[in-house]
């Protein structure tokens, strides 16, 4: 894995949840609880897209949230990745091809990681998001280097 | 001549608060200057987050005078739709229906007897 260099704040972590069971967001919980405790690594859940870098998005994404998501995706401010959580949210699941899923999640906001699992564990979570860190880091180069 | 205003309590100079608003001025666009450059302006980034839904108009949630009594004008709306009609606004028309009511009850209270 690579080495954090260039991205040295905190990662602000926005969760939208588009017609999960539950169980991910759940595990996304778990994730913060003193077992794995992510906070202590600066990783944070917030509460408006505006302060995030990473969306964490569940579940297979209904046609009527689709726009929101959208939206909430255009909302976070640059550099920003998008991490989707479980395999409704990755494929469509079970719920593949249903004619009120405007999913996978890569059909309506592009994703940089995907976290397959019904649900995923706590530390594959983790994971992806430190994923998630690398691209932010490599798309900050960018933008310093445009900015230069 | 003096641009200074001594007063008992203190004093006033226009010239040191437009050299303090020049001072604030650079101050402040230091503070822009710091910013997220890669803001973008007239997209989605600058509108508040409402849960991924659309901002509504001002116009929209613009709590207005008349929504308080929104349930009393929607319970006697056909009362109130009569009386708006013949609501003109004209001094003279006012002055009519109170002489013609005043008539009315005059020759009821009047005829009656």
């Amino acid at each position: 894995m690579g080495k954090l260099t260039n991205f040295k704040r905190s990662l602000w972590v926005f969760h939208a949840s588009g017609g999960s069971c539950n169980a991910c967001d759940i595990e996304i919980v778990a994730v913060l609880t003193p077992r794995y405790d992510a906070e202590r690594f600066g990783i944070k859940l917030v509460g408006s897209p505006r302060h995030a870098d990473v969306l964490l998005v569940t579940g297979a994404i209904p046609r009527d949230f689709a726009d929101k998501l959208r939206r909430i995706y255009e909302q976070m401010p640059d550099p920003k990745a998008v991490v989707v959580i479980g395999n409704c949210g990755t494929t469509g699941g079970v719920f593949y091809d249903s004619y009120n899923i405007a999913g996978p999640i890569d059909e309506v906001i592009p994703v940089d990681v995907y976290v397959p699992g019904c649900p995923p564990r706590p530390e594959a979570i983790i994971d992806g998001i430190v994923k998630a860190w690398l691209k932010i880091e490599k798309l900050e180069k960018e933008l310093e280097g445009k900015k230069e | 001549m003096s641009f200074t205003l001594t007063t008992p309590s203190g004093f006033w100079n226009p010239l040191l608060w437009l050299v303090f608003l020049a001072l604030f001025g650079i101050i402040a666009y230091l503070i822009y200057s710091q910013g997220n450059p890669s803001y973008k302006k007239d997209t989605e980034q600058i509108k508040p987050y409402l849960s991924g839904n659309p901002e509504p108009t001002k116009e929209k949630i613009q709590v207005k005078a008349g929504d308080i009594y929104w349930g009393f004008i929607e319970a006697l709306k056909g009362y109130y739709k009569v009386l708006q009609a013949i609501h003109t606004g004209d001094m003279r028309d006012y002055i009519l229906w109170y002489l013609g009511v005043g008539a009315i009850i005059t020759f009821i209270l009047i005829g009656g007897v």
